[in-house]
């Protein structure tokens, strides 16, 4: 990268993140919410990029990765008093990290659309199982329980205000970015990208493809896990409705209209598609999702390479 | 022909150029302009009302998605009450603003809907909720809010027990009460011993273990218990493993699974060989085509049966039932029967009334006026509560209300015995959060 093109990438950078710290001061509280939980579904949208936009594996058990990365959450602020921050993240971590190794050693052996439907039946299995075991996962009605306070050992301790969780998922949200960029920009972000190029050739010229895919699966499910973890800790409650498949679905979706392979993309394609969502219900009651999926068609059409696609060379040098 | 289609003629007038024209600025205002102004338009109660300040009532519903037929018949019975109640002249003179969110049967997009309602929309209440999960995910919305929560249709008995809240109230019944209303008529008239089949799930479950629990207590017996996953197309592989020595088979499934289990069981014979009963849900007037005449002879307890026979034959009960007919034909053509959840969604709507009626409730800086009259609010049959008399307790926001036991004969509900609230009643469970 140039000189030039390094400063106005990082200047970039900088204005983004100016503009989302400042926003809880001047959106309306609704509003507030709103961003911060688009942060939170962008975290999802950026951990599948690592397979599908780097590695170009299209993974339909995000679901299942985001779902037990807040019923981890939840284990950790249903059983520990006094709730901590830092052990739900670490149970959400555990329990996404957990299922990603279970799938990645089995999904990865396989290739393209069998590989998609694997990771699929994964996230049905453990939807299933989430959905019928009451007893421990609260079944259909989930898991309802309370925030814990942001607390730093020995520094300060003090309960979330709406302010400070934006804060907070911004600055996980952001450390989440820099580090998939570095992976991503790493020798062995480049092997991912080769196997998505042309995998044959990347097994010939050496590369033990399978477990450079099981790491970039395991990678991916723990990014997803931890979107999964401040889902949690914003909305205090876990469902099984995360689970399911659907949310994979929407997950590729923000995916495509944000532009795979740039990070940001799938970030700004979970922006755009909340926003859609939530303009068109304002004037259509219950067919607001006709026009939004009139666009999605439109935009797959003509604007394949998604919002950010165009960038995709200059986010990635 | 161009190189890139977005440069043939054709495309250029679709295809963004980044060029701005005057023509098309000046068409894009006109149409900003014309979208603000039909948004500026009072809505048509303003002018019957004058200047007085409507009461903003929210109402979640799931009107896409997986559960949107229900959903939609839930709307019907809000909307009914709120065009009764604004054509009588509003409550304490003031117009009801009914503001409708549709939740996609997703619980996450419950919650940013509750949270739209609450803090941009700025509802003074809510009624409605249809959805177990997304009833759950949301009462701590409103709690946070301050905001009474008077739910529509929503079943889960955690609502009123372990997960009470102080601003979440159900005018209508839960599992245990149905259970202690319906395990003497099981027992004392239709045999001993039960085998129960349920959908396995949270619902499912909390329904199996009331039912369990009062069977024993009226001194009958559950033998065996059959959990089938909810959804499933095909029970036989289920169905054909209950067998043994019983007297009845009890049915716990609503939707699509009622009439699955009610047509699959009478394939299999087991609706002859023993006595066939259950939640009131399998044989809701919804799935009552569907299923034909292989439901004949079902018994079953519901809170409410769209019949006019006695003691349904009142003219409040006579002019809901028609109101309810006419308006449910405009979004089903073939006009079916109202069933509980437009009957349920009526009457909550307006308990909310009586309640703001009786705390002079003027918006939300009177919630805890309103929490308070509602707080054992004693509601008479009448034009308000056509299904008839019910209490909402105190201690933990649950009604108690009467309970018909049906048979289906000819296709048709038929009441066999009313069960009156007071013999409904379950002790409470719940301890309120501290404030």
């Amino acid at each position: 990268m140039t000189r030039s093109a390094t400063a106005s990438y990082w200047t970039g950078f900088a204005i983004a993140l100016g503009v989302l710290v400042v926003a809880p001061f001047v959106l309306p509280e609704f509003w507030r919410r709103f961003v911060t939980e688009i942060l939170i579904w962008g975290l999802l949208a950026m951990s599948s990029d690592i397979l599908i936009g780097y590695t170009g594996m299209v993974s339909f058990g995000h679901s299942a990765f985001f779902g037990l990365g807040m019923y981890g959450a939840a284990a950790a602020l249903l059983t520990v008093r006094p709730p901590d921050l830092w052990l739900a993240i670490l149970y959400g971590l555990v329990g996404a990290g957990g299922v990603a190794v279970f799938v990645a050693y089995f999904a990865t052996r396989l290739r393209d659309i069998y590989f998609s439907i694997t990771t699929l039946v994964f996230s049905q299995i453990f939807y299933v199982i989430i959905f019928t075991w009451t007893e421990l996962t609260g079944g259909e009605n989930g898991l309802t329980f309370r925030q814990p306070p942001l607390a730093i050992p020995g520094l300060l301790s003090a309960p979330f205000t709406p302010v400070t969780l934006h804060w907070f998922v911004l600055a996980v949200v952001t450390a989440s970015y820099l580090a998939l960029r570095r992976i991503t920009q790493s020798p062995f972000g480049m092997v991912l990208q080769a196997i998505r190029e042309n995998e044959p050739r990347t097994r010939a010229i050496g590369y033990p493809v399978e477990r450079y895919k099981i790491v970039a699966v395991m990678l991916s499910g723990l990014f997803a896990g931890l979107a999964g973890v401040l889902y949690a800790l914003q909305n205090k409650f876990a469902a099984p409705d995360f689970v399911f498949f659907v949310v994979s679905g929407e997950v590729v979706i923000f995916n495509v209209m944000g532009g795979m392979g740039t990070l940001v993309g799938p970030v700004a394609g979970a922006a755009f598609f909340f926003l859609l969502r939530e303009g068109f219900s304002r004037f259509f009651t219950e067919y607001y999702l006709i026009p939004v999926g009139v666009i999605f068609t439109l935009m797959v059409i003509f604007v394949p390479q998604g919002l950010l696609g165009f960038a995709r060379r200059a986010l990635n040098r | 022909m161009a190189e890139r289609w977005h440069d043939e003629p054709w495309a250029r007038d679709i295809w963004w150029s980044g060029k701005t024209t005057r023509r098309r600025f000046l068409g894009l205002s006109a149409a900003a302009g014309a979208l603000g102004a039909t948004m500026l338009v009072p809505p048509p109660w303003r002018e019957a009302f004058g200047q007085a300040k409507p009461y903003k009532i929210g109402t979640m519903q799931p009107l896409s998605g997986a559960a949107a037929a229900g959903g939609k018949t839930a709307l019907v019975g809000t909307q009914l009450a709120v065009d009764r109640i604004n054509r009588a002249g509003g409550i304490n003179g003031r117009p009801v603003e009914l503001i409708i969110a549709d939740y996609e049967s997703k619980p996450d997009v419950g919650r940013r809907k509750a949270e739209k309602l609450l803090v941009e929309d700025k509802i003074d209440a809510h009624e409605g909720g249809f959805l177990s999960n997304v009833c759950l995910a949301c009462m701590p919305v409103f709690e946070e809010h301050k905001v009474v929560n008077m739910i529509g249709v929503c079943l889960d008995t955690t609502m009123t027990t372990s997960k009470c809240s102080r601003y979440t109230f159900r005018p209508f019944d839960y599992a245990p009460a149905q259970a202690v209303a319906f395990a003497p008529y099981l027992i004392g008239k239709m045999g001993k011993k039960w085998h129960i089949a349920y959908a396995d799930y949270a619902w499912g479950q909390s329904t199996r273990d009331a039912y369990a629990d009062q069977i024993k207590k009226a001194g009958g017996e559950v033998v065996a218990t059959t959990g089938i996953p909810l959804g499933t197309a095909d029970m036989t592989a289920f169905l054909s493993k209950i067998t043994g020595n019983f007297d009845g088979l009890f049915g716990i499934f609503f939707g699509k699974d009622g009439v699955t289990i009610g047509n699959q069981a009478f394939d299999l014979g087991l609706t002859k060989k023993y006595k066939w009963a259950g939640d009131g849900a399998i044989a809701e007037s919804t799935n009552l085509p569907a299923l034909g005449n292989k439901i004949e002879g079902f018994v079953g307890i519901n809170r409410y049966v769209p019949v006019l026979d006695p003691p349904l034959n009142t003219s409040s009960h006579k002019k809901f039932f028609e109101e309810a007919i006419a308006r449910l034909k405009q979004i089903d053509p073939s006009g079916p029967l109202p069933d509980r959840y437009v009957q349920a969604n009526f009457e909550a709507m307006n308990a909310l009334k009586v309640g703001i009626q009786k705390a002079g409730f003027r918006g939300r800086e009177d919630t805890m006026k309103l929490i308070e009259a509602l707080e054992g609010l004693e509601m008479k049959e009448s034009d308000d509560f056509p299904q008839g008399d019910k209490t909402l307790r105190k201690e933990d926001h649950q009604a108690f209300i009467r309970e018909f036991i049906f048979e289906i004969k000819g296709g048709k509900h038929r009441i066999v015995e009313v069960v009156p609230k007071e013999k409904t009643m379950f002790p409470p469970a719940c301890t309120f959060p501290k404030a």
